[in-house]
């Protein structure tokens, strides 16, 4: 018994029920130490973002002094903490801001007026900031400021709406403004839902240690969560176009649902937070991979948002409608709710996107699961369903039984799930064919891995949720203790890369994988095609990809809509405009009479001149920096004050947005017209697959192909302009290599038909964990060719990433990041300028 | 009186839910609502079973966990709306 007790405990009250927020130093001392392990998880992890291990010091330091304070004061103290996390993430002006409009919201609810009158003047107020938030209307309120708000207010205000024209408790200020102003959502603007009646009446309900215990458990089963969610988003994630065969069907439809287990974890970590300042909240999942029919599903997922709708719209419309018949009435209120499930869906879309999203496949997804949970209930209203209190364990029958029916919800699911996230419909449908590839024992895998889980997770039968952890046994309260700081322990110690790297090799990689935060190859190139080709399939909350986007500002300049660039007959279909002058928010942005981004030049090369020709994509043509500032122009700078031999240094920029590896080959006609003495070709990552994709879309808009081995590459691979985008990658994919190979061949035998040195300087785009699968192939490629290869694969190490492009949604390298390339490139060009100046070309 | 309200509703609850469940391990305090037992449907089932055995009236809001979550609590509500 420990002799000293924190906060106050009623008297003869502390092992029984109802304690009033008292905990004994020992335990206090307990959950401060894991709390410390958790933050060095959350670091070591780099668990979301700089922001959240910020707002988990601020939590956990704040914590330390809430479990201390009288119980009076701790709901005060948890709103200004959750005040001051706003002004720490957000800054100032738009905390100011959401309080402000929160307040105004929250104020209008309690007019005194009649609950219509009210409800006109928020439907009033919500268009209001609507039409802000679409920027129909300008108003004084930051980008930044509207994902928050919205998950604070955008379904929260319509629970406390309808919570408050029923409820007799009086309201408390403090409460209500701690329940719109949650302290998690300042980092987490997915987690808009909590149910006002479960804020308020789960409040230190039970023993202050046990909740604080719990919410530590759930913060570390949100960790792995999201740890197992890294592992299924950076390494078994797949393309619909790499969907080949039944092995990498299973792969693709098993992963595509998985990567739910972020969504899962954040909900966890969030939930575990708010158990620190007393708010025992249910659980929000219940182990949603063992469900044994949709029912069942759309029970265990996200279940606040099931509360909600079966709160707000779901009951009403059942008791509105029971003269009709319970049966009648329960269908008809079904359906409804997965139609504003839909609906509502969007909403949420608007407020953290300021866009409405109007896609077939979510209306088609919401009203499908509907129509499968009608189907289900009705089953279920006839024959019932297995519910239990707890008992420990079932028959091998009632098992078997269980897991076969777990397993069939399971693939059903992730089939609807792949339907949803797909990028459309046509995408989706091009996954099937692939059911009649090759089979072989690899398909087996994750059927196989799959089956195992669900029988491991069926073996028990699952206790009723959501008791007070004080009724917990003992024995079993000290299990759950015991896996939490095991798995603390291990997962902090395994971070530690002294640690890890004494695993095998391909382990340790995982591992090191594992601990940061990036954007998978996947969604890399998804982000990568933005630039490329101005189209995104973000149109859902179906990528990682879509919060990067979430954070560009609506009035943000994308490369690809800056007006520079024209249309043309030939096989690049663009070039840049000829003597053009654009003002961009990074400076002057003007063009030569040959529709160079650069000075004036000569078509034939000046005497005792050394030409460049610099072939490149937007980051050579210098997007994000003003004339004279580009790497190229830098260059070029210095080689005319520090070179030699030459009297004169000419690097001619033939860099156009958007540009990929065939499109080169047009921009090398033109470049080689100047009599250059070297051709800098500028590579970046996943050049195989962009020179594949580009002949896809040449193909597919009927573009004529000037050259014959591209068209006999096209013919041998049956790639034909009627199939869908998937398939005719899917197609061409085997060509990747070769296509590329002879585009590099290409142009080292016509630059040095031309008495041009060919010289391939390898640039990576300016990203954390850039995924450079393709690159090794690319260098080989370019050596094979002839190329002079210049590898400047590292040429951001050590650099703050953040301060050497231009946003994260946008890694165009910024002036200093064109300084550092420049200075690279310089030093590189000088290592070789025995080659390059006075070597005459080398022959392949 | 509240007592043997309370009997009748956990009477209801274990041939309706928990058929071959300990009836000893339905306590006043078991969690149905936010414990997994009374989804929507048993819900549904609950009410018309409250109002027909008890001669009340519940309206939509009163289907949630505050009123519903525990024996207690249901024979709280019965117990109120007959008064």
């Amino acid at each position: 018994m420990n002799a000293v007790v924190l906060g106050k405990i009623r008297s003869g009250e502390e092992s029984t029920a109802a304690p009033a927020g008292g905990i004994s130093i020992t335990n206090y001392l307990l959950v401060v130490a894991q709390l410390g392990l958790l933050v060095l998880l959350f670091r070591q992890f780099a668990i979301e973002s700089a922001a959240f291990l910020r707002l988990a010091l601020l939590s956990f330091g704040g914590f330390a002094i809430h479990a201390l304070l009288p119980m009076r004061l701790r709901l005060p103290f948890f709103l200004l903490l959750s005040l001051a996390a706003m002004v720490v993430i957000l800054n100032l002006a738009n905390a100011v801001s959401i309080i402000a409009i929160g307040i105004t919201l929250i104020g209008i609810c309690h007019l005194p007026l009649s609950f219509t009158l009210r409800g006109i003047l928020l439907v009033a107020a919500t268009t209001l900031l609507a039409a802000l938030r679409a920027n129909w209307i300008d108003g004084p309120v930051a980008d930044a400021v509207w994902p928050i708000l919205g998950s604070m207010f955008m379904f929260r205000l319509i629970v406390y709406f309808y919570d408050l024209r029923h409820d007799t408790t009086p309201v408390s200020p403090v409460r209500t403004l701690s329940y719109f102003f949650v302290l998690p959502n300042v980092c987490f603007p997915l987690f808009p839902v909590i149910d006002y009646k479960a804020f308020r009446r789960n409040y230190f309900d039970d023993d202050a240690y046990r909740i604080y215990q719990v919410g530590i458990d759930w913060m570390v089963r949100g960790v792995i969560h999201l740890i197992l969610y890294r592992f299924v988003y950076y390494h078994l994630t797949l393309a619909p176009s790499e969907v080949t065969g039944p092995a990498q069907l299973s792969q693709y439809l098993v992963a595509n649902f998985l990567l739910y287990l972020r969504v899962s974890g954040l909900f966890h970590l969030i939930i575990g937070l708010l158990y620190l300042f007393g708010f025992r909240l249910p659980e929000t999942h219940n182990r949603y991979l063992l469900a044994a029919s949709f029912t069942d599903f759309w029970r265990r997922i996200n279940i606040y948002w099931k509360e909600f709708m079966q709160k707000v719209f779901y009951y009403p419309a059942v008791f509105k409608l029971r003269h009709l018949g319970t049966t009648k009435a329960m269908v008809i209120a079904t359906m409804y709710v997965f139609l504003l499930t839909w609906f509502l869906h969007a909403y949420q879309w608007f407020w953290l996107r300021g866009t409405m999203l109007l896609v077939i496949q979510d209306i088609l997804f919401w009203l499908i699961l509907g129509a499968l949970v009608v189907v289900n209930a009705l089953y279920e209203l006839k024959h019932g369903r297995n519910r239990t209190l707890g008992a420990p364990t079932r028959t091998w029958r009632d098992v078997a039984v269980i897991t076969l029916k777990r397993y069939a919800t399971f693939w059903f699911i992730c089939i609807l799930w792949s339907f949803w996230t797909a990028g459309s419909l046509t995408t989706w449908w091009s996954l099937w064919p692939a059911v009649s590839g090759p089979y072989t024992i690899g398909m087996l895998l994750y059927p196989g891995i799959v089956f195992a889980i669900i029988l491991v997770g069926s073996i028990e039968r699952s206790p009723v949720r959501n008791t007070r952890s004080s009724q917990t046994a003992s024995t079993e309260w000290m299990r759950a203790r015991l896996a939490t700081v095991t798995a603390l322990i291990v997962l902090v110690g395994v971070s530690i890369e002294g640690v890890h790297s004494q695993l095998d090799p391909e382990v340790a990689t995982t591992v090191h994988s594992l601990r940061s935060s990036r954007l998978s190859r996947l969604d890399t190139a998804e982000l990568e095609r933005g630039y490329y080709e101005s189209l995104l399939s973000v149109n859902r909350f179906n990528s990682q990809l879509w919060e990067v986007y979430t954070k560009k500002p609506e009035t943000w300049l994308d490369v690809q809509n800056a007006g520079l660039k024209r249309f043309t007959s030939d096989f690049a279909q663009t070039e840049l405009i000829p003597s053009f002058v654009s003002e961009s928010n990074f400076g002057t942005i003007s063009t030569n009479r040959w529709g160079m981004r650069d000075g004036d030049y000569e078509l034939t090369r000046p005497p005792d001149t050394f030409r460049i020709a610099m072939l490149g994509a937007s980051a050579v043509m210098g997007w994000g920096v003003g004339d004279g500032e580009t790497f190229e122009a830098l260059i070029e700078s210095r080689l005319n004050l520090e070179g030699e031999r030459y009297d004169n240094f000419e690097i001619l920029n033939f860099g156009v947005p958007g540009y990929q590896p065939l499109q080169q080959l047009v921009a090398l006609e033109k470049a080689l017209r100047f009599q250059p003495n070297a051709i800098l070709y500028i590579a970046t990552g996943r050049e195989p697959s962009r020179a594949a994709w580009y002949l896809v879309e040449a193909v597919q808009k009927g573009i004529e192909i000037p050259y014959p081995r591209l068209r006999e590459i096209v013919a041998e691979s049956g790639l034909l302009a009627s199939m869908d985008e998937t398939t005719a990658r899917r197609r061409l994919e085997p060509y990747n290599r070769e296509i590329l190979a002879w585009t590099y061949d290409y142009i080292v035998e016509q630059s040095l038909a031309q008495a041009a040195l060919p010289i391939l300087v390898f640039l990576p785009q300016v990203r954390e964990g850039t995924w450079q699968e393709e690159t090794p192939e690319t260098l080989r490629l370019a050596a094979a060719a002839g190329f002079d290869v210049v590898d400047l694969s590292d040429v951001y190490e050590g650099q703050d990433i953040a301060t050497i492009r231009l946003a994260e949604w946008d890694d165009h390298p910024n002036r200093r990041g064109h300084e550092l390339i420049a200075s690279r490139l310089y030093e590189a060009i000088a290592e070789r300028k025995v080659v390059i100046f006075t070597g005459s070309p080398r022959a392949k | 009186m509240s007592d043997d309200i309370q009997s009748t509703i956990k009477d209801f609850i274990l041939r309706e839910f928990l058929p071959g469940e300990d009836p000893d391990e339905l306590t006043h305090s078991t969690p149905l609502v936010s414990g997994g037992i009374l989804d929507s449907i048993a819900t549904i089932k609950l009410v018309l079973f409250l109002e027909e055995r008890f001669g009340i009236k519940l309206q939509a809001h009163e289907a949630d966990a505050e009123h519903l979550d525990t024996l207690a609590a249901i024979a709280q509500l019965v117990h109120s709306k007959r008064a």
